[in-house]
């Protein structure tokens, strides 16, 4: 590992369909498509980390081999995202003919739900008009924001959120690789950071790997700066037994000894209390609570007192419900 | 095999087109009664429904060239007139009788990089010695000026019974044998669009010599029916972690669920339960309106929370009585669209008229004029050039309003049929409207007068 500074992200991404993980069906259909030679246009749809650029990179890998970058243009949200580069740069690069001997070329615009409605528009004849040189890829998070007549040219495939068990096996494929050992309750804490994103779950990983060839869950919610479930169990158990001061206790611990973020707190006690077995009417509330607090921070306000006022108001709101 | 099916099996014939007979012959009609001043045709319609191939298949079948703009070509003022202006005007060169000037995606002038573009448009349609063809997805989104001269023709979705024989003989000319459920399924699936319903055989059949109903792959547009299913569920007993699962899985962000949350809580039977409901709604209405103000979207999640746990709470699974309808709000907001699309051009054209800004027209004059009108329509109708939208607009009545205009032409075509009224324009009652009537031989009511040009 010593010298090592690449990022595991990149390092471990994928170069074939069949080196994927999760996404069974969709990674089949694009198989037997590279098998074939025969691509539509194909629209991409689902979260961060699930694994819409790798796909459309092993893709590109396949038809084209070696020379895959010859014949392979992406576009994401950094690059210039107007109208006029729809009209000019997509179109020129659709327009010319592929190298190497390919069929077509392939154009992938990630991130293609911040494209205008204009430029969608623009970009809606030439995907017809140079089919036979090029085949276009978009990935977004919502289908929803791309235009009818552009869904109506593409074919649609929406990636889920990976579950713990590609996540894991991913994981372990990495830790054997850089020879790590990683404890089954480090493959719990980085399923439980990772929220189904795999890019989140590998930089858990390779931060953890920075303190140790041995990972525990310890050192993930360490170097994650995550709170550990328990202790988030803890705090709203206390808040809703009226414990005050009791649950004061365990914010300040979390919040000034961890160093956990307000926002991060948030976002942890947001997905607990959305599992929790508990007084629906109340739950939402303190949903809500939560929500308060959120925008409040996102606004400025100060966070030591904005989260005491939010263990005081779930208190409050647990005496009303009891 | 390497062609993307939707281009390798766009009709080349207007004969091989599904559905829309009436459109098709309503074009060919045109097409062939065409002398120089027949008003251009405007294709309507959702996407998939054939109107790009027919205006191609139209050219083809009649062997004319074809010219061709859409949204991908820059259309500032000086372009359309350089390309189309040129190909309207000279002679064709290859000995074809005539070229045929398609501008698709006429809906989408772009405002700023297009600067112009609507105006040269009708400049091209005014001067124009060949046919032209306009295509736009929704009539209202033309400019006015642009649809006034134009003569419309609706494209309709194309119905699952006319696509699925359409899928059977790609499949046979592909060699693919293919079950009729399949097809069925990607046909109905398809919401009458064809194209998606030929994209959706390809990039199921790619590398198969036979389909079966598993090798659908399932993505297309199924948003609907998942959003239908959160919908439902809300009436019914469901736990929290299931409903969440769903939120993330409709294919739609917390606005567009609210709309379709909104328009069914009034299945729920008891008052208080609606008001429950509404609470957390409105509640989950201000996050969303956070999440917008400031582009902070991770307040989305506590907008999906509460409208979803809330709804349900306040359900407390009674059960849904009455079937689940889409948000009646984008009904209102596509009318309301189109009303302030009519309004916001017609104040243009007051302002031009009067030299008052549309601003202070609107603010300070539009209660005067609105009683003026109300007072002598007709007249304003002659001297404004309105038609009954705009009438509409200050009487409210669209009955009357589309009388009134109706009767207005009625006396300008009589009096214009009149043997010694108007012969030279120039006699013309001076007025500040450009375009007016002058020729008995056009019904188009803003450039009735282009053979004189």
């Amino acid at each position: 590992m010593e010298g090592d500074h690449t990022i595991w992200i990149e390092k471990y991404r994928p170069l074939k369909l069949a080196d994927m993980v999760g996404q069974r069906d969709i990674v089949m259909r694009l198989q037997s498509y590279v098998e074939s030679g025969s691509l539509p246009h194909l629209l991409f749809t689902g979260s961060a980390g699930v694994g819409k650029t790798t796909a459309a990179v092993a893709l590109a890998r396949g038809f084209f081999g070696e020379t895959w970058h010859m014949n392979f243009r992406e576009l994401n949200a950094s690059d210039e995202r107007g109208i006029d580069v729809v009209r000019n740069q997509i179109k020129q690069f659709a327009r010319t003919a592929p190298l190497d001997g390919a069929n077509f070329k392939i154009l992938f615009l990630d991130e293609a739900d911040a494209l205008t409605s204009d430029a969608q528009a623009a970009l809606r004849r030439t995907m017809e008009n140079y089919a036979q040189s090029c085949r276009f890829i978009l990935s977004c998070n919502y289908s929803s924001k791309i235009i009818d007549p552009i869904q109506s040219r593409c074919a649609i495939y929406r990636f889920r959120p990976l579950n713990k068990e590609d996540i894991s096996e991913e994981v372990r494929k990495i830790a054997e690789r850089e020879n790590l050992t990683v404890t089954p309750d480090a493959l719990d804490a980085i399923a439980y950071i990772a929220q189904g994103d795999m890019r989140r779950a590998i930089n858990a990983l390779q931060g953890a790997a920075i303190l140790s060839s041995h990972i525990d869950a310890k050192m993930v919610y360490e170097t994650t700066s995550t709170a550990r479930p328990e202790e988030i169990e803890d705090l709203l158990n206390l808040a809703i037994s009226s414990d005050f001061e009791g649950a004061e206790q365990v914010l300040a611990a979390i919040l000034h000894e961890r160093g956990i973020a307000p926002n991060e707190l948030i976002n942890q006690c947001y997905r607990a209390l959305v599992k929790r077995d508990m007084d629906r009417a109340l739950k939402i509330e303190l949903i809500d609570h939560l929500g308060e607090t959120d925008f409040r921070l996102s606004e400025g306000a100060n966070s030591d007192i904005q989260m005491e006022a939010l263990i005081a108001a779930f208190v409050l709101s647990a005496q009303k419900h009891t | 095999m390497d062609r993307d099916w939707a281009e390798k099996y766009r009709p080349g014939h207007l004969q091989d087109l599904v559905g829309n007979g009436p459109a098709v012959r309503q074009m060919y009609e045109w097409a062939r009664t065409w002398t120089p001043g027949t008003r251009p045709l405007v294709l309507y319609g959702k996407p998939g429904t054939g109107k790009t191939s027919a205006a191609h298949a139209l050219a083809n079948d009649l062997q004319w060239e074809v010219l061709e703009m859409n949204a991908s070509d820059q259309r500032t003022r000086a372009i359309i007139e350089r390309i189309a202006g040129a190909g309207s005007t000279t002679a064709s060169l290859s000995g074809a009788s005539r070229r045929l000037i398609i501008l698709d995606e006429a809906d989408n002038i772009h405002g700023t990089a297009d600067r112009g573009g609507a105006k040269a448009m009708i400049e091209v349609i005014r001067r124009s010695g060949q046919p032209i063809i306009l295509i736009a997805n929704d009539l209202y989104d033309l400019p006015k000026e642009l649809k006034t001269v134009c003569e419309p023709v609706l494209f309709r979705a194309v119905q699952a019974r006319s696509i699925v024989p359409r899928l059977r003989h790609i499949c046979t000319l592909e060699g693919i044998a293919c079950s009729d459920i399949a097809l069925r399924m990607i046909a109905e699936g398809a919401g009458g669009d064809l194209r998606a319903a030929v994209t959706t055989l390809y990039a199921s059949a790619i590398g198969k010599s036979r389909l079966d109903v598993e090798d659908l792959y399932t993505s297309r547009k199924d948003e609907r029916s998942t959003i239908f299913e959160l919908v439902a569920a809300l009436f019914k007993t469901r736990g929290d972690a299931e409903l969440m699962r769903m939120v993330q899985e409709v294919d739609a962000t917390p606005d567009t669920i609210e709309q379709w949350i909104e328009n069914n809580i009034t299945y729920l039977s008891d008052i208080h339960a609606i008001e429950s409901a509404c609470a957390y709604l409105s509640r989950a209405d201000e996050y969303i309106g956070y999440t917008f103000r400031r582009q902070y979207y991770t307040l989305w999640r506590y907008a999906s929370a509460l409208m979803v746990l809330g709804v349900s709470h306040a359900a407390a699974g009674s059960g849904l009585h009455g079937k689940i309808m889409p948000p009646s709000r984008w009904g209102k907001m596509r009318r309301s669209k189109r009303q302030k699309a009519i309004r916001i051009s017609l104040m243009n054209r007051l302002s031009h008229l009067t030299h008052i800004p549309p601003d202070q027209l609107r603010e300070d004059y539009l209660t005067a004029i609105a009683l003026l009108i109300e007072h002598d329509p007709e007249r304003f109708v002659t001297e404004w050039d309105l038609d009954a939208d705009d009438l509409n607009l200050f009487l409210n009545d669209r009955k009357r309003s589309a009388e009134i205009v109706r009767r207005v032409a009625g006396k300008m075509k009589n009096a214009l049929k009149a043997p010694e009224t108007l012969k030279a324009p120039e006699e013309k009652p001076v007025s500040q409207v450009k375009g007016r009537k002058s020729d008995p031989t056009t019904q188009s009511t803003l450039f009735g007068g282009y053979p004189h040009e």
